[in-house]
């Protein structure tokens, strides 16, 4: 059930110059096979390929402010993609990465407004705090039900998701709703809840270095530790795990926990950094695309960061390209289906 | 029959149509879970399946047509998680979530393609009641039940079809034993292969059309994620319904009651219960039932998992 990581990973750690690239290849392959095929699906349709496609990948990089676009972007993905690909190390998938974003993205917002007077040097670390318990209750329900009833996880964290966009609207319309906007919105949290910036313009906020350093931590966890050791042997082998005296159950539920804690940061970290206040509809479609970009990677959590910087530089472009050429935006989510496509299939090549 | 009588017909009336996309999904689900391929894609297919629906309704000024290409598309889906899982042994669940953002991502692209950005879609006539002749007329149920549209009745067929194949002919018997031990059945002379890609694609067809159902019953037009967890909820009702057809019928009656007393309640004003909790009945009624269901349910003992007729033991 889980992915085949331990090739993938002995090759990452031996730096040798060939295994390196006999994993990367196929990666470029799939990436040039993709932007081909989609190309010629664009190109059906009448759109200017190759000005549709500069847009896609160098919008980012044109302009200062599309640099920090894409990092903002970045942000949000790479912790959705983590809140992902932790409990998929362990053979458990996450579906609930949105829910746990907008319960934690509730937590801080709380916390932001109702402790508002407070000074930013304990008034941030609490609303950070509070995105991450947010999220980690969202991912421990879920989690307590596999654990007590052997229920699916991938059915209970998605259910949660519909339940957290109930719990969104409630907040946003009856508890802190902020009458000048036209969309269910909350009034601003504190002064001392918001992230510092570390440019001002374009506004770049400090979450970037914060999810670096998780970036790093979760690689140490899963890779170097032997908590994280049995997280993988779980995954790749449960009954053998069980019998070599892991508890199999007990690491299910750390790992569908810790996913839901990243996921909630996600979410108090765009309250913090980028909102200032919890807007309705604010999960976006980050849930889809921290799945994909898990798939992608594989679930090699070095990986993750590469592509999910890949991803938002996609992204980017894609509104890009739909404001300025008004091709529909959605043609990139057909991009990178196509790479996760063509990444899987060469996995079957190679097997052969 | 005075107010209450007439509120209580046009309840169960009204549950018995939106019970339609969750028993073709779930039962879709079912098929191929019987023979051990686990759909997880419902919400991308249900989804594409709508917005093919829609627009080939539109276009061709056919809800025929449109249910024909949610069909066709959703079969699609299914033969391709078949050929991944099947014939390249990929893990079921990557296939599945990558299929399921597929969908989600076709659905809106199709849209947008053809529709272009507009503030106001446009329509397609949803699909007419059919009384059946005789039995709409009887007092109480002629109107619950023989006063509907055609899907409703193919719904119910479906289930009863289901149950016959399953259980009362010799192919049911080779389908549920490719599910519970395909390498026996195999021995047997099955064609595992064979039964996994049709059920599989028989599965997303039931899919499409359940998405399909949406615009064509509901709302006339496609919306962005439209489906709302349907197809999800569907993989729910498929457990509930320990994987049995007739059950799984049954099991539906409830998806759709939540559905309809969520959607009565805010209609009604409430009745003192903020909206947005009622938005979330359905799912969270939906994990309650499920908590006694999944100890006593025994799904397919291969649900999930490839055969390969070289391998000695599954992992």
């Amino acid at each position: 059930m889980a992915l085949e990581l331990s090739s993938e990973q002995a090759a990452k750690n031996r730096f040798d110059v060939r295994a390196i690239a006999w994993q990367l290849g196929p990666y470029a392959i799939a990436v040039l096979a993709a932007f081909l095929a989609a190309g010629l699906f664009i190109g059906l349709m009448g759109y200017d390929v190759l000005r549709a496609y500069s847009t896609i990948l160098f919008t980012s990089f044109r302009t200062p402010n599309g640099f920090v676009q894409t990092l903002l972007k970045f942000v949000p993905l790479l912790l959705q993609a983590f809140a992902f690909t932790i409990p998929l190390a362990a053979g458990k998938f996450n579906i609930g990465g949105e829910g746990q974003m907008l319960v934690g993205a509730i937590g801080a917002t709380a916390v932001g407004i109702m402790f508002a007077g407070l000074p930013a040097v304990l008034l941030l670390p609490l609303v950070l705090l509070a995105g991450v318990l947010g999220g980690a209750i969202w991912g421990a329900i879920p989690a307590w039900l596999l654990y007590r009833f052997n229920m699916n996880e991938i059915l209970t964290t998605v259910l949660f998701n519909f339940v957290s966009f109930g719990l969104v609207d409630y907040v946003a319309t009856e508890i802190w709703r902020d009458p000048a906007a036209g969309h269910p919105t909350t009034i601003p949290i504190g002064p001392g809840a918001e992230l510092p910036l570390l440019i001002s313009s374009p506004p770049l906020h400090s979450g970037i270095l914060l999810v670096l350093l998780i970036a790093v931590a979760v690689y140490i966890y899963t890779n170097r530790t032997s908590a994280g050791y049995e997280l993988i042997a779980t995954g790749a082998n449960p009954r053998a795990a069980r019998v070599y005296g892991i508890a199999v159950r007990r690491v299910f539920i750390l790992a569908l926990v810790l996913g839901g804690l990243l996921a909630g940061l996600s979410g108090a970290i765009e309250v913090a950094g980028k909102q200032h206040r919890l807007i309705e509809g604010m999960q976006s479609n980050l849930l889809l695309l921290g799945i994909i970009i898990g798939l992608i990677a594989k679930g090699n959590n070095l990986a993750v960061p590469f592509v999910a910087f890949f991803i938002a530089i996609l992204e980017v472009g894609a509104s890009a390209m739909q404001r300025t050429l008004m091709i529909p935006g959605e043609m990139v989510f057909i991009v990178e289906a196509l790479v996760l496509l063509f990444v899987l299939l060469s996995d079957v090549f190679r097997r052969r | 029959m005075g107010q209450f009588g007439d509120n209580v017909t046009s309840f169960a009336q009204l549950v018995i149509l939106s019970l339609v996309p969750y028993v073709l999904a779930s039962q879709g689900t079912m098929l191929g879970g019987r023979t051990g391929i686990f759909n997880v894609a419902q919400e991308g297919i249900m989804l594409v399946g709508a917005a093919v629906g829609f627009l080939g309704a539109y276009l061709f000024d056919s809800l025929l047509v449109g249910m024909l290409l949610a069909i066709m598309i959703g079969g699609l889906f299914g033969l391709t998680l078949a050929y991944f899982t099947t014939t390249l042994k990929m893990d079921q669940f990557v296939i599945g979530l990558s299929l399921f953002f597929i969908g989600l991502a076709l659905s809106t692209l199709f849209f947008k393609v053809v529709v272009g950005v507009t503030l106001q879609p446009p329509l397609i006539p949803t699909l007419q009641s059919v009384a059946i002749p005789g039995l709409a007329q009887l007092p109480i149920i002629g109107p619950i039940l023989f006063n509907h549209n055609v899907l409703v009745y193919l719904a119910i067929l479906l289930s009863a079809f289901l149950y016959y194949v399953l259980y009362k002919t010799s192919l049911g018997l080779e389908l549920r034993a490719v599910g519970e031990n395909p390498k026996a059945a195999d021995s047997l002379g099955v064609n595992v292969t064979l039964m996994r890609y049709g059920t599989a694609i028989v599965g997303g067809m039931l899919m499409g059309l359940a998405g399909a159902y949406l615009p064509m019953v509901y709302t006339g037009t496609f919306t962005q994620g439209m489906v709302r967890g349907r197809g999800w909820l569907a993989i729910a009702l498929t457990f509930f319904g320990g994987w049995k057809p007739h059950f799984i019928f049954f099991g539906a009656l409830f998806f759709a009651g939540v559905e309809v007393l969520a959607f009565r309640a805010q209609v009604l004003g409430g009745i003192g219960i903020p909206y947005q909790f009622l938005l979330m009945l359905p799912y969270i009624a939906t994990i309650l039932v499920m908590m006694p269901a999944f100890k006593g349910v025994r799904a397919p003992a291969f649900l999930g998992l490839n055969y390969d007729r070289e391998k000695r033991a599954q992992s």
